[in-house]
């Protein structure tokens, strides 16, 4: 269980901050394919964003953001968005993830075809990656128990 | 005997009338119940609609802002891709970060306020460094004096600050200041750990940095040193 104390400094900074902590990761997703970082770290910035939350509001204000709904929703559409990808390349004639074959749905180069299909995947994994932390945080929290109202 | 069948006729009569007016006294008031119950009715709906359309625009205009915000200082320095396709994802996700957390940045903020605040904070800065330069150079003289006369101590002093964001900005400023740290800000009190007696003192009986807080986020009910040396200027003027 969180106990919350109430510290006007962390609240405060916590809410000023959770935003850019949110479009950074976000940031940190879209330019995986350009510059360091990716799906994975995108989504842990983002997870850390909730969970820092849940630190400093306790586990009602967070729940109340990000209900545990919502997250499984995430985690099942970023699972879908990655095998998604990888399923396409493989209906139209590829590999499993082969993104050289996305030339055949989008009007790009070859080299544009597979930035793009990194992208796609790495938004996969930044929604799951980011799904799985703050329901890892929540059922620590609560000690695995279901939530009462929801 | 027929006085009194008279007598008893009057009495029916009178039962009569007076049943009929309380019936009809009924009546009435049923009526002008319903009727106000009506006009309470409809007053309230014409409240919540306002309220609500109230609620939205405000929602609408911190999602704005805090969309814009996001957007323009943050997502196009750090890209540094100007091209339609990052253009258009970095709108998206600045849409989605505004739309989740657009009640977090703006609480409590009229937006006419904000251009004063913005100008007045930015002007706070540059002061903010000055007294962390001189701080910096007590704290030396301290650390490198022989006898290190250091007298470390806690302080709590009353804040006459109110609203959350000037709290916080009080309480970081004493923390960014070198031999002061802020521990705790409980029921309108500050606890300060201070590293000798000049700097608690100047805490404790200046209050010029508090002054200046209280300025920047025009905490009502105080007058400001600031105002009140501007309200000089034009009186000097016209006189």
């Amino acid at each position: 269980m969180i106990i919350t104390y109430e510290d006007i400094i962390i609240k405060t900074l916590t809410r000023v901050l959770a935003p850019f902590l949110q479009l950074y990761a976000l940031y940190v997703i879209a330019h995986g394919h350009y510059s360091p970082g990716g799906g994975f770290q995108g989504g842990v910035i983002l997870a850390a964003s909730f969970i820092l939350m849940v630190i400093s509001f306790g586990l009602d204000t967070a729940r109340r953001r990000l209900s545990e709904k919502a997250d499984i929703i995430f985690l099942c559409l970023g699972l879908l968005i990655y095998s998604g990808t990888g399923a396409l390349c493989l209906a139209l004639g590829g590999n499993f993830l082969d993104y050289s074959q996305l030339v055949k749905v989008f009007p790009v180069t070859v080299a544009k075809a597979r930035a793009l299909g990194i992208l796609f995947v790495e938004t996969g994994v930044g929604f799951g990656v980011m799904a799985v932390m703050t329901s890892l945080v929540y059922d620590i929290s609560t000690g695995g128990l279901p939530p009462e109202r929801e | 005997m027929e006085v009194t069948v008279l007598i008893q006729a009057t009495d029916e009569a009178f039962k009569i009338i007076d049943e009929a007016r309380n019936r009809a006294l009924d009546v009435l008031n049923t009526s002008v119940k319903f009727t106000a119950e009506a006009k309470l009715l409809e007053e309230r709906k014409i409240q919540s609609i306002f309220k609500g359309a109230e609620r939205t625009k405000s929602e609408v205009l911190s999602f704005l802002a805090t969309f814009a915000l996001l957007f323009f200082p943050f997502w196009m320095p750090l890209s540094g891709y100007f091209d339609v396709f990052h253009l258009s994802i970095g709108v998206g996700c600045c849409a989605l970060v505004a739309y989740i957390s657009h009640d977090l940045l703006f609480v409590n903020v009229r937006l006419g306020d904000m251009r004063t605040i913005v100008k007045r904070f930015f002007a706070y800065i540059p002061w903010l460094i000055y007294q962390i330069y001189l701080a910096n150079i007590h704290v030396l003289k301290i650390v490198l004096g022989p006898k290190m006369p250091i007298n470390p101590q806690i302080i709590r002093f009353k804040t006459k600050l109110q609203t959350d964001i000037s709290l916080v900005t009080f309480a970081n400023s004493i923390t960014l200041t070198p031999g002061t740290i802020t521990i705790d800000i409980k029921d309108g009190e500050y606890y300060v750990h201070a590293i000798d007696e000049a700097v608690a003192y100047d805490l404790l009986y200046g209050g010029e940095m508090e002054d200046r807080v209280a300025h920047v986020f025009m905490e009502a009910e105080h007058v400001y040193v600031q105002d009140v040396l501007d309200v000089a200027r034009i009186y000097g003027a016209l006189r």
